[in-house]
């Protein structure tokens, strides 16, 4: 006993001494982000394994293609751009831990992520470091977090689940909607957007049931509805997901249309539910297909030359977003921080998505378009 | 009423699943007192290269699964062969080494058939029967019949062949079984072989009922354990009931709750688990002092 | 000791001055690392110290998380109001979930620990208070005057003086009486119990312990990154921090928190590579369970104990001690009985193993069991000290009526046993064998820890005396330090008595204490009981050797296919001839055969 009282007091002895010599704290904030030569470094992150890879993949490919693009013509101010890649493998603490890294490390932008909770929770530390964040979440909550450094490369879910309320409601008539969302950050948002279209409407759903994302079978939830007989069932889930309820579904002989964002356009969601289950599906996505004008099929050809696959809506975005923050560093001269945000909040870009002029919430398009699947694949619905 | 019996034929069918997980579990556990937490991993493997062989190389689907569950079952020999040193010693070591088994497994499946999963379209494509107002998928029938059948096997192979015989001395003790001349490793081998046998079939089985992709397994193995202990650990018709109790439960708790479903059913399950510690079909185990 | 204060020293210093050498970046890591080695500890303590197996600390870490978040962005409080409130919170939830621990153990104990986990995570996934799978951002960091802990270099000080308490309490209960007896249910919980231990007040301690970790590390969390979400405290975490406890060695703190700072900068220089790292440390966790089951902690001893075994061979052996008998006390018997056992059945599913069983044994005498194999001996036995619950029937202690008590109400209140096969604490000293029994304490009194050292140092010094004195009497001082497995049967079976002599029982019953000594061990044996009964201990004595129950017994009792057959003085006994026929019936080996006691040398 006596030698731990000993081994106590010295620890403490040797604290106080160094309390008493070493007061000035440790932490040397030396800013590094003003190197005015040498490559410019820009920050990638998003999920490059674990579950939502896929996404970070397609993110990657699209920012890729828009830096090469530049580097190719010279860079910016004849100084080459440089793409770090981070892995946050979908988790917010991971998220947090880049955040900081990518700030020590002098990035002087970040591109990513496409999940809403993980750029949420690297958003308040950004704006302290001011590192302007271009990200491909939807989610309103990315607009509630009130960061001047936080953008988005395409709209918010309510700008998606407005659209397709519209068309449902007003344009088609519909009336009877039942609601299938998740409880995860995605479904949550989609859920919340696409009620609220409702509501404004007048319209209240007859049923609106909640899932769990790694929920296998929706047999009772599914039951539950096809009672009630809907014409149209809103999907507010990923690509898989939304997929296995389809399928379920039409198992359980329900026949109504499905109407979802962005995840029901993917051939994700086609394989997983089955064209046929699938046919029929009416989706909001600011990118229906690769030929929809001369610089979407600019794009997919220049995609599918890169990197020998068929471009789809997140690298389409994920290149708008891209281009948009090498158009503002090229504009600002690259500054960075706060002059570097403002630039960004100032660009008018003509992209894929459409026409990005950015608000203060840091949103920069407000219109998708209706698509429906035919034949197993998402063409322009006839409007 | 028609929910009821609805989210009742929804539970079953991914019951059964579950129930070919739990007698995996079951198997291994009664044989060789070992709780193998990697078998939800083993399940995904399975389930990989069922789809593997009836997607790529265009086997039929029957063929496929037969060659993944032998391929798999020379995976479970593997496992058994690290692991045998933790035979019928500390079981919380035990459990900690096939967790880590499992951590494992699911990385290489990352690394070897990446991250994001694959859908596997039904090879049974005919319509839903109707009965009643009640639709039951032919699929699921399909699915039920084999586990049926491969729970008759399993019982039969175990009471009919010296083989099960000798594992069955095994399971009862491990020293006397020994002591009578049986090759205690060898016994442990072939549980563990069919142990992961089942876990490809349930595996191939539930690949094109959902989706496969490396977190498939994991859901299952949680599920599928809680469904042998649920039946009583150990025990082959426990872990049939514990199989389809933990499905139905599952289904009615998704239907009542909502998101809050998972919740409830692990709550429901703790409580259960406390109430009756040995489960359904299970022995209560007399503590030699 | 000097070089263990000397290395204390310097760990300490480069802790204090290691963000003198950090970027911004590199301290937040460590900050992150400091919490894992806070969680690593608890789930130690809980797992390694008190055997309990627990896959819910990670929800424990975000219990505390979120209640901090919660209690500052919903509710308004103040950080630390906030954390004060969010550890009770999480202690609640720890006591919660570690009620199933009463009920079962090991991996049962797993699967319900890991559904709570899972219960939890889905709880805030879905609760509006929570955030949803969105969490709670902008968590209002801690506040102290004078300092800014804004200042991730500044919060690394209040990170590590929290750790440092956290490890150094830690370290003190584990070597003191709570976790002594936590360590000894570990081993082996029967024999806790028997000894006196409540074993269902130290399963709830240890997750109390886990839960209490697990919170303060949540509250740093929440400190630190100022946000929550349910991914950060799912499965692929927890079995991280597992995967640390295993590899650091889970029955040593500094094992912990060695595995937990190796693992997590492992990971760290694996970021890019996460699957991996995945790999890597998977593998290792299974190399670790299988060729090193007591984790990096455990090498050094493990080198240690094989050096020993080699200069051990060239140095003189520890040697066993002469027995020092008890002085007598005054009268002994007083023909009160003791122990009253009327009408106990036992029935085992198809077997009736005890049938209509009653003797009464009265203080101060030494009585026989004896039986063939099989005849319900240490079924009678388990049945007494509490490990049954009879089927019919009564036993009465010292007057009372104790049917169906747990073993350590029984233990408590002066019954004391041995095993057949041995039940030591294997992990423990024999020193610390003797410490559990002696120790008499309730467990209820550990809130005293709160207190601080003193008033616990002082009364494990004197209970180390009493230990020493003890060892003395028996002969074993010398190998006061060792680890039973390490010595021979003889030694252990000798340990085991005075163990149990140590919990001052006034009844002691010893299962075949006789088992594989030899002649002159089993004439020391005989003198150690006899000397026993002689300072006023009654003893019930289960044996085969029937020169020594002839001997040694006043009154002999022969069970035969669970029934009493015959009762009385060892002569008389022997030539019941029911007794013959049901030796005779039972086997024709003749070490069973009750004879004509003959002289053991």
């Amino acid at each position: 006993m006596l030698r731990r009282r000993a081994t106590a007091i010295s620890v403490l002895t040797v604290l106080t001494a160094v309390l008493a010599t070493g007061c000035s704290a440790p932490g040397s904030d030396s800013e590094s982000s003003g190197d005015e030569s040498g490559p410019i470094k820009i920050a990638l992150v998003d999920a490059q394994s674990g579950q939502l890879s896929s996404l970070g993949a397609w993110e990657l490919k699209g920012a890729r293609l828009a830096i090469d693009e530049w580097n190719a013509q010279g860079g910016i101010n004849g100084r080459q751009i440089e793409l770090g890649v981070f892995d946050d493998q979908g988790d917010p603490t991971v998220g947090t831990n880049l955040a900081r890294k990518i700030d020590s490390e002098g990035y002087i932008a970040m591109i990513g992520t496409a999940e809403s909770a993980v750029t949420i929770a690297m958003a308040p530390i950004l704006k302290q470091a001011e590192i302007p964040n271009i990200t491909s979440g939807q989610s309103p909550g990315l607009v509630a977090v009130n960061s001047e450094f936080l953008f988005l490369n395409g709209p918010t879910s309510t700008t998606y689940d407005e659209t397709l309320a519209k068309h449902i409601v007003d344009q088609q008539g519909i009336k009877s909607i039942a609601m299938i969302s998740n409880n995860g950050g995605y479904g949550k948002g989609e859920h919340d957007a696409f009620l609220k279209a409702l509501t404004s409407r007048g319209v209240t759903p007859v049923a609106d049931q909640v899932v769990t994302t790694d929920q296998k079978d929706f047999s009772a939830v599914l039951t539950g509805i096809r009672q009630k007989n809907p014409k149209v069932i809103f999907l507010g889930a990923e690509e898989v997901e939304s997929g296995l309820i389809v399928k379920q579904a039409r198992d359980l002989g329900i026949t109504a249309t499905f109407a979802g964002a962005a995840p029901q356009g993917t051939p994700v969601f086609l394989d997983t539910a089955g064209a046929k289950n699938a046919e029929g599906t009416i989706v909001s996505s600011p990118y229906l297909s690769n030929d929809i004008n001369d610089a979407a099929k600019k794009f997919a050809a220049a995609y599918q030359a890169k990197f020998n696959e068929e471009a789809e809506l997140h690298g389409a975005k994920a290149y708008d977003g891209t281009q948009i923050l090498l158009t503002a560093l090229k504009s600002s001269n690259v500054a960075g921080g706060k002059e570097l945000a403002e630039a960004i909040r100032a660009t008018k870009y003509q992209g894929l998505l459409g026409d990005f002029a950015f608000d203060k919430t840091g949103v920069g398009i407000f219109v998708t378009s209706i698509g429906t699947i035919q034949n197993g694949k998402l063409v322009a619905a006839a409007s | 009423m028609q929910v009821f019996l609805q989210t009742i034929v929804g539970g079953v069918s991914l019951g059964a699943v579950y129930a070919l997980v739990a007698l995996g579990f079951s198997l291994v556990y009664r044989t060789m007192g070992l709780v193998n937490f990697a078998h939800g991993n083993v399940v995904t493997v399975g389930a990989y290269l069922a789809s593997t062989f009836y997607l790529s190389t265009r086997l039929p689907f029957a063929l496929a699964m037969v060659v993944a569950i032998a391929l798999t079952g020379v995976i479970g020999l593997v496992i058994e062969r690290v692991l045998r040193p933790l035979e019928n010693r500390d079981f919380d070591l035990m459990l900690i080494g096939t967790i880590g088994f499992g951590i494992v497994l699911d990385a290489l499946i990352i690394m070897i058939w990446g991250a994001t999963g694959r859908a596997v379209p039904s090879p049974v494509p005919s319509a839903p029967i109707e009965l009643l107002g009640l639709r039951i998928r032919t699929y699921d029938l399909v699915v039920l019949a084999i586990a049926a059948v491969a729970t008759v096997l399993l019982v039969l192979f175990l009471s009919r062949t010296k083989r099960g015989a000798a594992m069955q001395a095994v399971a009862m003790d491990h020293e006397a079984a020994t002591a009578v001349g049986i090759h205690v490793g060898r016994s442990n081998a072939i549980a563990f072989m069919i142990g992961a046998g089942l876990a490809a079939l349930a595996g191939g089985l539930v690949g094109p009922l959902l989706y496969v992709s490396p977190a498939l397994g994991g859901a299952l193995g949680i599920k599928g354990f809680a469904a042998a202990i649920l039946g009583g650990f150990g025990s082959i018709p426990g872990a049939i009931v514990g199989g389809l109790a933990i499905g139905i439960l599952d289904s009615f708790m998704a239907g009542h709750f909502q998101g809050y479903g998972e919740l409830f059913t692990f709550l429901i399950f703790t409580v259960i688990i406390m109430v009756r510690p040995t489960g359904i079909f299970g022995e209560r185990t007399v503590n030699r002092a | 000791m000097r070089k263990k204060l000397a290395v204390v020293a310097v760990v300490a210093a480069g802790a204090w001055f290691l963000p003198y050498g950090l970027d911004s970046y590199a301290i937040h890591v460590a900050n992150v690392i400091l919490i894992f080695a806070v969680l690593a500890i608890g789930l130690g303590l809980c797992m390694g110290v008190a055997g309990q197996v627990n896959l819910a600390q990670v929800a424990f870490f975000g219990v505390g998380a979120y209640a901090t978040a919660i209690l500052t962005t919903k509710a308004g409080l103040g950080f630390w109001v906030a954390a004060v409130l969010a550890i009770a919170a999480t202690v609640a939830v720890g006591l919660v979930v570690g009620t199933p621990a009463l009920r079962v153990q090991s991996h049962y104990l797993g699967i319900v620990t890991l559904g709570l986990a899972l219960a939890f995570t889905n709880w805030v996934t879905n609760a509006q208070v929570s955030g949803g799978a969105e969490g709670i951002s902008s968590i209002p960091g801690p506040a102290l005057p004078g300092v800014d802990l804004d200042s991730e270099y500044l919060y690394y000080y209040l990170e590590l003086i929290v750790f440092a308490l956290a490890l150094a309490f830690g370290l003190f209960l584990v070597r003191t009486r709570l976790g002594r007896r936590m360590r000894a249910m570990r081993d082996d919980s029967l024999a806790a119990g028997a000894l006196g231990a409540e074993v269902p007040q130290l399963r709830m301690a240890a997750f109390l312990l886990a839960s209490v970790y697990g919170g303060v590390g949540g509250v740093l969390y929440a400190g630190l990154i100022r946000y929550v979400a349910p991914e950060s405290f799912g499965i692929a975490n927890m079995f991280l921090l597992l995967g640390m406890v295993i590899i650091g060695g889970r029955q040593s703190l500094i094992g912990c928190v060695v595995g937990a700072v190796g693992l997590a900068l492992v990971r760290e220089g694996l970021v890019d590579h996460p699957t991996v790292a995945q790999v890597a440390y998977g593998a290792v966790v299974v190399l670790v369970v299988v060729f090193a089951p007591t984790g990096l902690a455990g090498l050094p001893a493990r080198v240690r104990a094989a050096l020993a075994r080699r200069r051990q061979r060239q140095g003189a052996a520890a040697r066993l001690g002469p027995f020092q008998p008890y002085p007598a006390a005054g009268s002994r018997s007083s023909g009160r009985p003791m122990l009253d056992v009327s009408g106990v059945t036992m029935q085992f599913r198809g077997l009736r193993a005890l049938d209509e069983v009653s003797l009464t044994v009265s203080e101060g005498e030494i009585r026989g069991i004896v039986g063939p194999n099989g005849s319900g001996k240490t079924t009678l036995f388990n049945v007494v000290s509490g490990l049954y619950r009879p089927t019919a029937g009564h036993v009465r202690f010292r007057g009372q009526d104790m049917t169906g008590s747990r073993p350590y109400r029984l233990a408590r209140a002066g019954m004391s046993r041995t095993f057949q096969n041995l039940r030591l604490f294997g992990d423990l000293t024999v020193e610390e064998n003797v410490l559990v029994a002696l120790d008499r304490s309730p467990t209820l009194a550990s809130w005293r820890y709160l207190l601080g050292p003193i008033s616990i140092l002082r009364q494990d010094r004197a209970l180390r005396r009493q230990a020493g004195d003890l060892l003395d009497r028996y002969g074993l001082t010398e190998f006061a330090q060792s680890p039973p497995r390490s010595l021979p049967y003889g030694i252990q079976r000798r340990v085991e008595i005075a163990r149990a002599v140590a919990a001052a029982p006034s009844l002691l019953l010893l299962d075949e204490p006789a088992a594989g000594l030899n002649g002159e061990e089993v004439r020391q044996l005989s003198e150690i009981v006899r000397s026993i009964r002689d300072s006023g201990i009654t003893v019930i004595v289960i044996e085969h050797n029937m020169g020594l129950v002839m001997s040694l017994c006043e009154r002999i009792t022969v069970l035969a296919g669970g029934r009493v057959i015959a009762e009385g003085e060892p002569a008389d006994v022997a030539a019941t001839p029911a007794v013959i026929e049901a030796y005779l019936g039972d086997s024709m080996s003749t070490d069973d055969l009750p004879s004509v006691p003959e002289v053991t040398a």
